[in-house]
């Protein structure tokens, strides 16, 4: 039988691997993959704990993330292509013009 | 239609000639000139209108209003106003056309009449102002106006130098009015003249307290300022720079008065302790004023110390009259007005014509004399000036108070009946003035007018046009006329009644026996002393020591220019000195130094590295977290 634990410990797993990804990657788009991921680990959290709730608010709260991710996917996708055109490259080491 | 309505008019045309020149007329000075005096003589209509055809009223609008705290803009037109609109109105108008022939020359003559109309419209809206307020913004305005044309002459440095005495010198005794009148709001809560009025004759014990005579003191201030009182007469006659016809209006015939007409207006408020301080101021400056002008070469300057010392007289006036009714010795039935201030309206009134004439005539000499200023320098002017001559002498006898003839007679007997009654040192000392006044006045008379011409421009002097002498002749009239009660319309009677009544009062005799006498021995003595167009001054070698402190004005100035090198400029380089090293250095420049250095500090942090901050964003995270669950 799966319960609640199963899941809570799936979501931790997701977001500690997005957590750290995001630390450590030096690639854009892979920091913001890890990006999404921390935020499916918290919708699946989220989902679990509604469940076992037997409430809605959870899905309610899902929803709403998804929305905004979808949203910020459009942006910051968008921002990353324009990025590569101009650049030619998306490694955050050599994307530090600001500084200097 | 609203009487008030008049009352925005009397604002609205001089204000609107003014804007005219000023924005349309600067460069040429005829159209300018033909604009002042056409609003000057609607003026005058507008005002005749206002005083005989319309009752007196008081209209009030709100102007401003904060929670309990309210100031009205508003127009009280009572006997009081009517009177000195009419001077206003009057001599304004005369002064205008007279300006006309005076200033014919001068390239800059729209700057000048758009003066003249920014000043009609300050001095009407000070007559009419109904609130302390509205006084106040007008007082401050018939002082800029002031300042505007005294410094007419741009190009001198004297010129310059004296408008801005005059405007700083105005400012000590208008600070202390103002602070009387936030005084008098946090006492009786209304700036209304009737309102506090009502007040005062409501509750007779108000004019017990100490706090009240501190009122009455400060505003007294604006008084000592404006109407050069001792001991801030000294920018009056430096004003005299200015030119002459502005001399007339303004440092002569009215604006001056306003302090005056200031005091008649807040005389309910006057405590007994505080009317011994001005009448003694009054008297003092009409004594020092008088021996200054002994001294004095030029015939403006002769005439302005003559102003500040008749200026004193209205001041005294006011001060005995006041003090006259409050102890309650009156028997003239001062329904209408107290006595001190009828008597200071009256002698106020006379001295508008008078003196104006006297200010015109001397324009009218020194135009034709070439801008010759210096009496010693002239001589000879009666020959070649005769109707200059004949009204000027008319004005100086009326100054004088030539008996039963002449307006100054009657106006400085009612003063001088108020002393008599009052105090008998100030009657004397004031008795003592009206000898100096002949003297002096006599001695201007002769050396200038008379003898032989001491210099070139005093020898082709010719006489002025019609638009010069048409205004001495009118003014002639009002200087032999405006003594007599019957001469006056019935609009303006209430206070010319009461003025004229003291003068007839109980001790009329006596007090007349003095005022001739004073007058004869001013006269006779100056006759013998001074030959006609004598070329010094016998009385230099005479009595040296005295000749000397009059001359230097009673070492007035020199005291002030010790005051303000000596003391005033230390403790300025001092309080300065503070403020650079403490405001600027330690608090402006310490705070800005702070800034910097935390700046250097974060800049550090800016590091270009997108993991670099999210360490830091992670950092902060952590931060809030653990003060929202309490660990910190």
């Amino acid at each position: 039988m799966i319960g609640l634990e199963h899941y809570i410990i799936v979501s931790s797993l997701l977001f500690s691997i997005g957590f750290f990804g995001v630390l450590l990657r030096k690639n854009t788009l892979v920091i913001y993959m890890c990006l999404e991921l921390m935020l499916n680990a918290a919708n699946l959290a989220l989902v679990a704990f509604s469940r076992y709730h037997g409430g809605m608010g959870g899905n309610v709260f899902v929803f709403f993330i998804i929305t905004v991710a979808a949203a910020e996917v459009a942006v910051g996708l968008a921002i990353i292509v324009a990025l590569f055109r101009k650049r030619q490259t998306v490694e955050v080491e050599e994307l530090n013009t600001l500084k200097n | 239609m609203g009487s008030e309505l008049y009352a925005y008019g009397l604002l609205a045309i001089p204000l609107f000639s003014a804007t005219l020149i000023a924005f349309c007329f600067r460069r040429s000075g005829g159209i300018a000139a033909s604009v002042s005096i056409g609003a000057a003589a609607l003026i005058l209509a507008t005002a005749l209108h206002l005083i005989f055809k319309v009752d007196n009223f008081e209209y009030n609008a709100s102007w401003i209003e904060i929670g309990s705290f309210s100031v009205d803009f508003g127009f009280l037109i009572d006997d009081l106003a009517k009177l000195m609109l009419f001077v206003v109105a009057f001599v304004g108008f005369l002064v205008h056309v007279f300006s006309y022939g005076y200033m014919k020359e001068d390239p800059d003559r729209a700057r000048f009449f758009g003066g003249l109309s920014i000043f009609m419209f300050s001095m009407l809206g000070l007559v009419m102002a109904s609130g302390l307020v509205t006084l106040f913004i007008f007082w401050e305005l018939v002082g800029f106006s002031s300042y505007m044309l005294i410094g007419f002459y741009l190009d001198k440095p004297s010129a310059a130098a004296a408008s801005k005495k005059a405007f700083i010198v105005n400012r000590v005794g208008d600070f202390g009015f103002l602070i009387g009148i936030v005084m008098v709001f946090s006492h009786f809560g209304t700036f209304s003249l009737s309102s506090l009025s009502a007040i005062f004759h409501g509750d007779a014990t108000l004019l017990e307290s100490v706090s009240v005579t501190a009122i009455g003191l400060l505003l007294f201030c604006g008084t000592v300022g404006k109407s050069g009182q001792l001991p801030l007469h000294v920018w009056l006659p430096d004003a005299m720079e200015g030119p002459t016809p502005v001399s007339a209006l303004i440092h002569a015939a009215t604006m001056v008065a306003a302090g005056v007409f200031l005091l008649c207006r807040i005389g309910f408020l006057m405590t007994a302790d505080a009317l011994q301080v001005i009448t003694w101021v009054g008297v003092s400056t009409a004594l020092v004023a008088g021996f200054t002008a002994i001294a004095q070469r030029d015939i403006k300057k002769i005439l302005a110390y003559s102003t500040v010392s008749q200026l004193g007289y209205m001041v005294a006036a006011f001060g005995l009259g006041s003090l006259v009714a409050l102890s309650g010795e009156a028997s003239h039935g001062y329904a209408v007005i107290s006595g001190g201030a009828a008597a200071a309206m009256f002698h106020l009134t006379t001295h508008a014509f008078f003196k104006a004439l006297l200010f015109l005539g001397s324009g009218s000499v020194i135009h034709a004399c070439h801008h010759e200023q210096d009496i010693f320098r002239m001589g000879g002017l009666a020959k070649r000036m005769p109707i200059t001559f004949w009204t000027f002498t008319v004005a100086l006898l009326a100054l004088i108070g030539t008996p039963f003839i002449t307006a100054g007679f009657y106006s400085k007997d009612a003063i001088l009946a108020l002393a008599y009654q009052q105090s008998t040192p100030a009657f004397f000392c004031l008795v003592l003035g009206a000898v100096l006044t002949a003297f002096y006045m006599i001695r201007l008379w002769k050396i200038a007018f008379l003898g032989s011409p001491k210099s070139e421009s005093a020898e082709h002097a010719k006489e002025n046009g019609l638009v010069m002498t048409v205004p001495l002749c009118l003014l002639a009239i009002g200087s032999v006329f405006g003594g007599f009660v019957w001469a006056y319309p019935e609009a303006l009677k209430p206070i010319i009644e009461v003025g004229e009544s003291i003068a007839h009062g109980e001790h009329h005799t006596t007090v007349a026996i003095f005022s001739i006498v004073a007058w004869a021995i001013g006269l006779v003595t100056a006759w013998f002393l001074y030959q006609g167009g004598a070329e010094k001054d016998p009385l230099e070698s005479g009595v040296k020591p005295l000749y000397r402190i009059f001359k230097e004005k009673f070492y007035f100035d020199r005291a002030y220019d010790w005051y303000v090198a000596k003391v005033q400029q230390p403790v300025a380089m001092t309080l300065h000195f503070m403020e650079q090293i403490a405001l600027s250095g330690l608090i402006i420049r310490g705070m800005a130094g702070v800034a910097g250095l935390i700046g250097i500090g974060l800049r550090s942090l800016h590091v270009g590295n997108l993991h670099q901050y999210l360490y830091w964003f992670i950092g902060g995270l952590a931060l809030f977290w653990a003060l929202a669950v309490g660990i910190f």
